[in-house]
C-alpha cells in the first residue's frame, strides 16, 4: 500500500513537473534562454516541483473554498425566503448530492490512471483505492475549514459544520459503491464525465431542487436537513464495505481508460476533428467561378454553419435584443433617460461586443485546418502574387460575413439613440453606426492580418508560434480593459475610427510587404 | 539537367542537422535517400522547399552549363501523409489546380484523363476529398504534383502506408516519371530503395554521401550501408 502511495505520488508528479517545464519552454522570450536538455536541469526541476507541491496544496483548499463562496454562500445569500442558515444546509445538501454522481473521482478516467495502471501495470485495485482514499482525504481536508467557517457564520451548530465534510465523503462513497454494484448486475462502466442521459435527468432535477425551490419559498427544515447529512455517513460505511471487497477494478479500468485513449487525442487532433465535421456535404454546392475565386467561393459554402450561419444568427439576436429594448422603451418610458446617458458613454464596451461576436478566429481556424494546410505543402501556393490575391479574396470575405452583425447593431444603436430621447449633436448618429461598422473591419482585418503574418500551425496542426498566443491574449485584454471604460461617445468614436483605419492601412501594408515571407508551414 | 546544393546547413538550438551538405544530382535518376530516425531527411526536404529557412548555403539547378535559382514550380513535394485540401472534390481539386496552373502546365489533359490515368474510379472522382481513403488522398497529392512536371520531385516516405497493389502501381510511375526531372526518395526501407532507386544516397552525421553500387542486388551491398549507418559518433 505504501508502495503504490508513493509511486503514484512520484508518477503523477513528474507528469505535472513535466507539464510545468514544457508550458515554460512555451513563452517567447524564456523559450530562447531555457536550455534544451531542460528536463534533466536539476534547478530547474526543483523549482517545478516546488509549484506543483503548491499547486496540489493550493488545489485542496482553493476550490472548495470559491465553491462555498460561490455556489453556496454565495448564490445562498440571495434568498431572503427563509432563515439564511435554512437555505445555506438546503441548498449544500443538494448540492453535495450533485457532487457525489459528478465528482467521484473513482469513475474519472485520468492519464495518469492510464499511466499507472495499463502502461505501467501497476496492481488496478490497490491504485485505485490508494487514490481514491487519498482523494478523499483532499475532500475532507478542504472541505473542513470552510464548513466550520461559513457554517458558522450562517449561525448553525458547529457539532454540524463539523459533520459536513464527513457526510460529503460518506454520499461519495456510497454513490461509487452504487455504481460498483450496478456494473456488476449490468456491466455498465460509470464514466462521470459522459453521463447518460437518464443521470443529466437527475443532475437537472437536483441543481432546480437546490436552486429552484427556495426561490419559491420551499426550503427544507434545518432538522431534516441535518438529519440527511447524518445518514450519509453510515452509507458511506456501507459503501466503503463495497468499495474494499469489489473486485474486477482492473476490468473497469480498462473500459473506462480505452474511452481514454480516444478522448487522449491531442487538442490539436480534437480541432482537426471538430473543423473536419463542419465541412458541408451538400452534393448540390458547385461554383461558376475560376481560380481562386472559385476556391474562395467553395470554402464559403461548404463552410457555411460557421461563417455566414451563424454571423445571420447573431444578427438575428442583436435585431431581437434592438426591438426587446424599443419595446420596453415603449412600455417604461421612464427608462428612456437613463438609455440615453448609456449610449452617449457606453461605446467603449462595444468594442468588447464586436470582439465576442467576430467570426475572425472561426474563419482563420477552419482556413488553416481545411484547407492552408494542405496546399501550402504545394509550392504554386506559396507564389507570392498567390498569397496576395488569395489574401484580398478573403479578406473580403470576412469583411462581409462581419458586416451582417455590425449592420444591425451600429444602426440599432442609431435608432436606439433617437428612441430614447436623441441628441443635440446629430454627428453622435453617425458616429456610433461608423465607428461599430469600422470596429467591425478592423476585427476582421486584425484577424486575418496575424494569421497571414504570423501562421501559427504547423503541419500538425500545433500552434508553434508564442508571439501568436501572446497577441491573441493581448487582443482580449485590450477589449476586456475597453469594456471597464466610460468616455463620451463622440470622442472615443472618433478615435476609435482613426485608430481603425490607420490600423487597416498599416496591416494590409505589412501584409503586402511581409506575408510572401511568413505565410509558411511552421516545422 | 543538374540540381546542385552547396553547403546547406541548419541547426535546431545546439544540434548541427544538416552540416555543410554539398551534392549534385543528375536529371533522369532516382535517387534513394537512406538514414536513420532523426537524422535530418524531412529537415533537408524542408529546406530544399523553402518550407524551412536554411542557416546558410544555397541550391539551384544547372542546365547547359547555365545556373539558375529554383522557381516555386521546378520544385515538387510529396509528403508522408497525404495533404489535400478536405473541402474539395477530387475533381475540384484538380480543376483549381489547372486553372491556376494553366500558364505553365505543358499539354494540359481533360481532368477525367488525369483520374484515369491515376486508377482513381469514376465513382470516387466527385466525393469531397476529406472522405478519400489515405491511399487515394496519397495518388491525388502524387498527381498534382506530376501535372505541373516538377525539374525536381522530392518524395517523402511515400510508400509506407500503402496497400500493396497502390504502392506497385506507384512505384510504376515514378519510374515512367524519372526522365527529364530529378527524382529524390527519402525511405526506411531499405528493399524499397535498392528496387526502385538508381543511386543510393546517404544522410548520415548530417552528410549526405553516395553509396557507390558495386553489385546491385547483393549482401554486400546491403552490409556496406548498414555500416555506413552503423559508424560511431551517431547518437
Amino acid at each position: 500500500m505504501n508502495k503504490t502511495l508513493r509511486i503514484s505520488f512520484s508518477l503523477r508528479n513528474t507528469y505535472r513537473v513535466n507539464g510545468i517545464l514544457y508550458s515554460l519552454k512555451q513563452i517567447p522570450l524564456l523559450k530562447r534562454i531555457l536550455p534544451q536538455a531542460l528536463y534533466r536541469v536539476r534547478g530547474l526541476k526543483v523549482f517545478a516541483n516546488v509549484l506543483s507541491a503548491l499547486w496540489e496544496a493550493v488545489s485542496v483548499f482553493l476550490g472548495k473554498f470559491l465553491y462555498f463562496l460561490t455556489m453556496v454562500a454565495g448564490i445562498g445569500a440571495l434568498y431572503k425566503t427563509a432563515p439564511a442558515g435554512r437555505v445555506y444546509l438546503h441548498i449544500l445538501l443538494f448540492l453535495t448530492l450533485i457532487g457525489a454522481i459528478m465528482n467521484t473521482s473513482l469513475f474519472n478516467p485520468t492519464r495518469d490512471k492510464y499511466y499507472a495502471m495499463i502502461l505501467m501495470r501497476m496492481n488496478a485495485r490497490e491504485y485505485t483505492l490508494v487514490n481514491y482514499f487519498y482523494a478523499l482525504l483532499k475532500v475532507i481536508l478542504g472541505f473542513l475549514p470552510f464548513s466550520v467557517w461559513f457554517g458558522l457564520e450562517k449561525g448553525l451548530p458547529l457539532w454540524l459544520c463539523l459533520l459536513v465534510p464527513f457526510s460529503v465523503a460518506g454520499v461519495k462513497m456510497a454513490v461509487a459503491a452504487l455504481s460498483l454494484w450496478d456494473y456488476e448486475k449490468h456491466g455498465m462502466v460509470y464514466n462521470e464525465n459522459k453521463l447518460r442521459k437518464h443521470l443529466w435527468a437527475v443532475v437537472g432535477l437536483l441543481l432546480a431542487v437546490a436552486y429552484g425551490l427556495p426561490a419559491a419559498g420551499i426550503v427544507l427544515p434545518g432538522a431534516a436537513a441535518a438529519a440527511l447529512l447524518a445518514v450519509f455517513i453510515p452509507a458511506g460505511a456501507a459503501g466503503l464495505w463495497k468499495l474494499l471487497t469489489f473486485r474486477g477494478y482492473r476490468e473497469i479500468n480498462q473500459q473506462l481508460l480505452a474511452q481514454l485513449t480516444t478522448q487522449m487525442d491531442t487538442t490539436a487532433q480534437v480541432i482537426q476533428k471538430r473543423n473536419r465535421k463542419v465541412i458541408s456535404a451538400d452534393a448540390g454546392i458547385t461554383s461558376k467561378r475560376r481560380g481562386f475565386e472559385y476556391l474562395n467561393e467553395l470554402f464559403v459554402k461548404r463552410h457555411r454553419k460557421i461563417l455566414w450561419s451563424s454571423a445571420k444568427k447573431i444578427a438575428a439576436v442583436c435585431g431581437f435584443v434592438l426591438l426587446g429594448v424599443l419595446l420596453a422603451f415603449y412600455l417604461a418610458p421612464e427608462i428612456k433617460d437613463e438609455a440615453n446617458e448609456l449610449l452617449m458613454s457606453f461605446l467603449p464596451y462595444f468594442v468588447f461586443i464586436m470582439y465576442a461576436i467576430n467570426r475572425g478566429t472561426g474563419f482563420t481556424q477552419a482556413l488553416f485546418m481545411n484547407c492552408d494546410r494542405s496546399l501550402l505543402t504545394y509550392s504554386f501556393y506559396k507564389r507570392p502574387d498567390m498569397v496576395l490575391r488569395l489574401f484580398r479574396i478573403r479578406l473580403w470575405e470576412i469583411m462581409k460575413i462581419n458586416l451582417l452583425p455590425a449592420l444591425v447593431i451600429g444602426a440599432g444603436l442609431a435608432a436606439l439613440l433617437y428612441a430614447s430621447g436623441g441628441t443635440d449633436n446629430p454627428l453622435n448618429y453617425g458616429v456610433l453606426f461608423v465607428s461599430i461598422l469600422c470596429l467591425s473591419m478592423f476585427f476582421s482585418i486584425h484577424y486575418l492580418t496575424v494569421y497571414y503574418l504570423l501562421q501559427p500551425y504547423n503541419a500538425g496542426t500545433e500552434i508553434k508560434s508564442g508571439t501568436y498566443r501572446l497577441v491573441m491574449s493581448a487582443t482580449y485584454f485590450v477589449c476586456f480593459f475597453l469594456m471597464q471604460l466610460r468616455m463620451p461617445t463622440l470622442v472615443f468614436g472618433l478615435l476609435c475610427i482613426g485608430f481603425c483605419l490607420v490600423y487597416s492601412a498599416a496591416a494590409c501594408g505589412l501584409v503586402y510587404r511581409l506575408a510572401p515571407r511568413t505565410f509558411r508551414l511552421r516545422a | 539537367m543538374n540540381f546542385v546544393i552547396e553547403h546547406l546547413s541548419k541547426r535546431f538550438e545546439d544540434k548541427e542537422v544538416l552540416r555543410d551538405i554539398g551534392f549534385t544530382f543528375e536529371s533522369g535518376k532516382i535517387y534513394g535517400l537512406l538514414g536513420r530516425n532523426g537524422a535530418g531527411k524531412t529537415t533537408l526536404f524542408n529546406c530544399l522547399n523553402r518550407d524551412i529557412r536554411a542557416d546558410g548555403g544555397s541550391f539551384w539547378l544547372e542546365e547547359n552549363g547555365n545556373r539558375r535559382e529554383i522557381a516555386a514550380d521546378d520544385l515538387g513535394y510529396v509528403l508522408s501523409t497525404p495533404t489535400v485540401p478536405e473541402f474539395l472534390t477530387g475533381r475540384e481539386f484538380l480543376k483549381f489546380f489547372l486553372e491556376i496552373n494553366e500558364k505553365s502546365i505543358r499539354d494540359p489533359k481533360s481532368i477525367d484523363d488525369y483520374f484515369d490515368y491515376m486508377s482513381i474510379e469514376p465513382d470516387d472522382r466527385d466525393k469531397l476529398l476529406k472522405d478519400y481513403s489515405h491511399g487515394m488522398k496519397n495518388k491525388m497529392q502524387m498527381l498534382v504534383n506530376i501535372i505541373a512536371q516538377p525539374n525536381v520531385l522530392l518524395l517523402d516516405e511515400p510508400l509506407t502506408s500503402l496497400d500493396v497493389v497502390v504502392a506497385e502501381e506507384m512505384k510504376q510511375l515514378l519510374r515512367t516519371l524519372k526522365q527529364g526531372r530529378v527524382t529524390i526518395f527519402s525511405t526506411h526501407i531499405m528493399d524499397l530503395a535498392l528496387d526502385l532507386c538508381d543511386e543510393i544516397v546517404l544522410l548520415n552525421h548530417g552528410e549526405l554521401e553516395r553509396v557507390e553500387r558495386s553489385n546491385p542486388d547483393g549482401r554486400e551491398f546491403k552490409e556496406k550501408i548498414l555500416a555506413a549507418l552503423r559508424e560511431e559518433g551517431y547518437e
